[in-house]
């Protein structure tokens, strides 16, 4: 009796932070997945009655997709961004657990994997409706600081690894369609010749011919060869030289 | 990986030719205000080739042509690089200290403070202003660059040897960008000269120049451009264009054209005024005849020698027209220009001239 007992106590202590564990995450995927405003739900009981917006025909069983991911920038003038961040950017009240003074000096890899987001997740990944777009400027432009122009240190801002090269590459893009400022350097015209005269990028002038009497080097002509070294050339190459010469 | 010269261009010619090139700009540049002056003027404003048989023929051409052409012409029409034209330009481009050396976007420092005297104050400002100056060099306005379409050799042995050309770049150091040779192996055996796309594209693959980008970014089409013209950013867009462009291509010339048209269709003069592109726009707008825009825009900002000074310039520029031809006869300067040109040549000639009498009419309150 006294030792079934026990055993129903182990295997309890044992399973017991387990299904803990399991509970909190699943709690915390259910928070992430219902944070964002998704009609699935409402879609599926509103099925046989057509629902008029067309943001509803993105909804996928498997994939969570927000509202605004074909207009991402309409979050940053939405009621509930306005809400949750202010006029702040998005990553000014986020705070990175690590331990010691100094953080390590690379983000995490990513937030989510597969199904699962990790604790405390990124400014980026723990919102759904922020899209990393390059039409997003108001958005890329909380990362870049206005007096430099620098793309901010992921250190600083607290992104993960993986969004902060998406960052990267939607600021360039956004820069080289010039809806970013871009600083260029000044250009300096005054070394360069612009004639185009050069047988490189002009036609190929026609090949020099000779006119009579003219020699190809002008010099062939006034050097005269020394006599005693000719006549000894002569007679060694007497058998090979032509008849008239 | 050095590359040598094809033997069917030797060298003594070249030389021979680039250096009658010269001596000939030269005298000519130092001869006096004659027919010949203007006539090889306008002729070493196309490209010339190298081959003396060949200039000589169009030397006869051009004397031909201008013969008849002599009754029209009554004086030298004003370019680009005239030194007339240069100081005009820069002149009504104006020297606004404050926008041109406004904060760039670059690593900051901490700011230096210094206690200076008026003298050193006056010396400050003098190096500044001569900085400026440096920076509102104006980029070159050159005619567009003929295409190469030049076969060094025909091999049909090699033909189908591979499915992919082949460049050959010369990559020495020291060798101008405009003389390097890159020749291409098509696949059916040609050997040809690489045209001017081909020639920017490797050039900035082996000798980088920073801000330019291999392929040209997306800016530089029409939705884009239409775009950042409604975010009044034209300067950033000039700036972009002259990084990534040679000044003597089409790409150039045809962006530099698209921002000066949305600027005088909306009237957004002053966004360039005191940069290094003002000289450009007003340039395209005399050359198109249509400096009414602009002229108005000076007078509103009570430019009056500014606007004395573009309307010098479009008589400059356009001898035989009416107001030019009537300004010479008339000897006139300063506000009697803008009267002539209001009256022969405008179509706002009304608020020219009512701009024109507010003026003096202040003037003389003034003087009392």
């Amino acid at each position: 009796m006294a030792a079934s007992l026990q055993r129903i106590g182990i295997v309890i202590c044992r399973t017991f932070p387990v299904i803990l564990q399991r509970n909190i995450q699943a709690q915390r995927i259910r928070d992430w997945k219902t944070s964002a405003p998704v009609l699935r739900l409402n879609f599926r009981a509103l099925s046989s009655s057509s629902s008029s917006s067309s943001s509803a025909d993105d909804t996928d069983s498997t994939e969570v997709l927000s509202r605004y991911s074909d207009r991402p920038w309409e979050y940053l003038e939405s009621e509930e961004y306005i809400e949750r961040y202010g006029s702040k950017p998005v990553w000014s009240n986020y705070r990175r657990n690590h331990k010691g003074g100094v953080p390590p000096q690379k983000t995490r890899k990513t937030c989510i994997r597969g199904d699962k987001i990790c604790g405390n997740p990124c400014p980026i990944c723990r919102d759904p409706n922020i899209i990393v777009h390059y039409k997003n400027v108001n958005l890329l432009q909380q990362f870049i600081s206005p007096q430099t122009g620098i793309v901010h240190d992921p250190i600083r801002t607290g992104v993960c690894m993986k969004q902060q090269k998406l960052l990267n590459k939607a600021i360039e893009t956004a820069r080289d369609c010039g809806l970013l400022f871009a600083q260029l350097p000044h250009v300096d015209y005054s070394k360069e010749d612009y004639s185009n005269t050069h047988g490189a990028v002009a036609p190929t002038p026609a090949p020099f011919s000779l006119s009579s009497g003219e020699l190809w080097y002008p010099w062939y002509g006034s050097i005269k060869p020394d006599e005693r070294e000719l006549a000894r050339v002569k007679r060694i190459y007497k058998d090979y030289l032509k008849p008239d010469v | 990986m050095l590359f040598t010269t094809s033997p069917s261009i030797p060298c003594g010619s070249l030389k021979g030719g680039s250096s009658i090139h010269r001596r000939s700009d030269i005298i000519y540049s130092m001869a006096a205000f004659s027919f010949t002056r203007c006539l090889v003027r306008s002729y070493f404003c196309v490209k010339c080739v190298d081959h003396v048989q060949t200039r000589l023929q169009t030397t006869t051409r051009m004397l031909c042509v201008s013969a008849s052409r002599s009754s029209f012409v009554d004086a030298p029409k004003a370019q680009f690089t005239d030194t007339e034209v240069q100081d005009i330009l820069s002149k009504i481009t104006g020297l606004d200290l404050k926008k041109v050396f406004r904060p760039i976007r670059q690593q900051l420092t901490p700011p230096k403070y210094k206690l200076m005297t008026d003298t050193e104050l006056e010396e400050a400002v003098r190096k500044a202003e001569e900085q400026a100056k440096h920076l509102l060099k104006m980029p070159p306005v050159l005619p567009e660059r003929k295409p190469i379409n030049d076969v060094l050799y025909e091999d049909q042995m090699l033909e189908g040897m591979d499915t992919a050309k082949y460049v050959f770049t010369d990559i020495n150091f020291n060798v101008p960008h405009r003389e390097r040779f890159i020749v291409v192996r098509e696949p059916s055996g040609t050997l040809r000269k690489a045209t001017w796309n081909e020639r920017d594209r490797l050039i900035q693959v082996y000798f980088p120049k920073e801000g330019r980008k291999i392929t040209p970014p997306p800016i530089f089409k029409e939705e884009n451009l239409r775009v950042v013209f409604e975010q009044d950013r034209h300067e950033d867009v000039l700036n972009q264009c002259i990084v990534q462009f040679e000044p003597d291509s089409a790409e150039f010339k045809n962006v530099l054209m698209l921002t000066y048209e949305d600027i005088e269709k909306h009237g957004k003069y002053d966004l360039l005024r005191s940069t290094r592109f003002f000289g450009g726009l007003t340039w395209h707008l005399v050359n198109g005849r249509r400096i009414d825009g602009l002229l108005v825009d000076m007078l509103q900002r009570d430019l009056m020698q500014d606007a004395v000074r573009l309307v010098r310039l479009f008589n400059l520029v356009h001898p035989q027209s009416e107001s030019a031809q009537q300004a010479q006869t008339q000897q006139a300067a300063d506000l009697d220009l803008l009267k002539i040109y209001a009256q022969y040549e405008s179509n706002r000639a009304g608020f020219i001239e009512l701009a024109v009498q507010t003026h003096e009419q202040t003037k003389a309150l003034s003087s009392f």
